[in-house]
């Protein structure tokens, strides 16, 4: 923000950063090789629908479209709403890359309608070893990724196993540099 | 495809702070002059006054805070007020600030700190009571963006030269005093100086407060922007208005310091002149909000 702006108090939206949402699908396979942490065969996209019409019709194309190609692929859509208020559209299918693919739909069709700036975020679950839940977690607005593991009980995150798994992926992922940054998100249903 | 709806420009706002920063800039060159013709030791008074907005921008928070009675609070503490900033803050591209609670049934929230990295915003019990999830998230972003607009910077430094007339209306005598030469005690450019001290003060007041209206505009909308609900807030400051009006005096009396970076300030039921107001009247900011949420319907 300028000094402008903050001189007369204007407030834009950030519109989503360039995508380098497709840096997932190698980096998984990196995940998936060294790491042991394998897809848990899920993702999620979470944005605002916002209550008007028009967003409801291209919601609705939208889903129609990945729905579509979904049965192609054998890509498996479900939706549901949270607490906050906010949607999650899940994608399930044991092939990786379709989920990065199925993402990717539903967060261009937002785009071409002209609401990017409502998408949160997309996460993306992986298991370890031990079967504990591990997720990539891509903000939007700052084209960059940051690991989130819940370490059991409310409100408790793995911090050491995140900022590790931060060293670990290397330059594999763009991954975000300010850690003030690594917004948790609690009850990820996936 | 184009973009079929979104929020329009808010132009005229923008206009009217520029214009009034700008009213506050001329008044303020006034001051100066007249603090460097009179002969007085304005470096002295610029020092004391700069001294002074610098403890505000860098001290204050801390001591804001206890005097409302807040306490910052862990996310196991107030796991549902964090996971609600935490999701703004993205929306919002901005850091996420230090997160407190007021136990106080008075429902309001406000938002310290110089700027985004060190900013505190603080929510009432009373308004966590008070309102619903989507109400109280509206609120969250009004105060967010009050941290993204750094309105506690731009209000101090709009405030700084208002400061030194009012140091130099109350103890211009100090400094005036060993200039006046031969018998005559008074000294006429003392006099001068002391008068446009009165007029700055009177006229930055009102810039001020019309300047703190226009913020809180621009919050509003900052906020219906960040949410994409303008009618939950609306619905909020309907909600927080008829609770405001329930709480005793005195005890909005005492925190009446930190009115300006409120929701909602405190004393709002009693009949102020508009002039005085640090917050525009709840109809007008409900209208605004109205005016965004046919905007966003596209039916504006």
């Amino acid at each position: 923000m300028g000094f402008l702006d903050i001189v007369t108090g204007k407030r834009k939206m950030k519109q989503p950063a360039e995508s380098r949402l497709f840096a997932m699908s190698t980096a998984a396979v990196t995940l998936d090789m060294t790491l042991e942490l394998h897809t848990s065969g899920k993702a999620a996209i979470v944005f605002q629908p916002l209550a008007t019409a028009d967003f409801s019709s291209i919601v609705t194309d939208m889903e129609e479209v990945l729905r579509g190609t979904g049965e192609d692929a054998g890509t498996q859509v479900d939706r549901t709403d949270d607490s906050f208020g906010y949607r999650w559209m899940v994608l399930s299918d044991d092939e990786f890359e379709d989920l990065v693919v199925g993402i990717n739909v539903v967060s261009q069709a937002l785009q071409d309608g002209g609401y990017g700036e409502r998408i949160l975020c997309a996460v993306f679950a992986f298991r370890d070893a031990q079967d504990k839940p591990i997720y990539w977690i891509y903000n939007y607005k700052r084209g960059t990724y940051y690991p989130f593991v819940p370490a059991g009980g409310p409100q408790n995150r793995d911090s050491e196993r995140e900022l590790r798994l931060k060293a670990q992926i290397g330059h594999e992922l763009p991954v975000e540099a300010e850690l003030e940054r690594w917004f948790p998100l609690w009850g990820i249903p996936i | 495809m184009p973009r079929p709806t979104s929020f329009g420009k808010d132009t005229g706002l923008q206009l009217r702070m520029t214009f009034t920063m700008f009213l506050l800039g001329l008044v303020y060159v006034v001051l100066i002059v007249a603090l460097l013709g009179s002969g007085v030791n304005g470096a002295m008074v610029a020092l004391i006054a700069g001294g002074l907005a610098v403890f505000q921008l860098f001290g204050s928070d801390k001591l804001a805070l206890r005097a409302m009675g807040a306490r910052e609070v862990t996310p196991a503490e107030a796991p549902e007020l964090h996971a609600m900033i935490d999701r703004l803050c993205v929306q919002a591209d901005l850091p996420k600030p230090k997160v407190a609670v007021a136990d106080t049934r008075m429902p309001n929230a406000f938002a310290l700190g110089r700027s985004p990295k060190s900013a505190t915003v603080c929510a009432t019990t009373g308004i966590m009571e008070l309102l619903s999830p989507a109400e109280l998230e509206g609120v969250m972003a009004h105060e967010l963006t009050h941290v993204a607009n750094r309105d506690v910077l731009v209000m101090t430094l709009a405030s700084f030269f208002a400061t030194i007339a009012a140091y130099i209306v109350q103890f211009g005598f100090l400094f005036g005093g060993g200039h006046g030469h031969g018998d005559d005690d008074d000294n006429p450019s003392m006099l001068v100086l002391f008068l446009v001290s009165i007029g700055v003060y009177v006229v930055s007041f009102f810039l001020m407060q019309a300047l703190s209206r226009y913020r809180e505009f621009s919050a509003d909308r900052g906020a219906a922007l960040i949410t994409g609900r303008p009618s939950a807030l609306a619905s909020a400051l309907t909600r927080i208005s008829s609770g405001m009006q329930r709480i005793p005096q005195q005890d909005l009396r005492a925190t009446q310091e930190l009115a300006a970076f409120y929701i909602f300030p405190p004393g709002a039921g009693k009949k102020l002149g508009a002039l005085f107001a640090t917050h525009p009247p709840m109809e007008k900011r409900i209208a605004a909000l109205s005016r965004l949420e046919m905007q966003l319907q596209g039916t504006a």
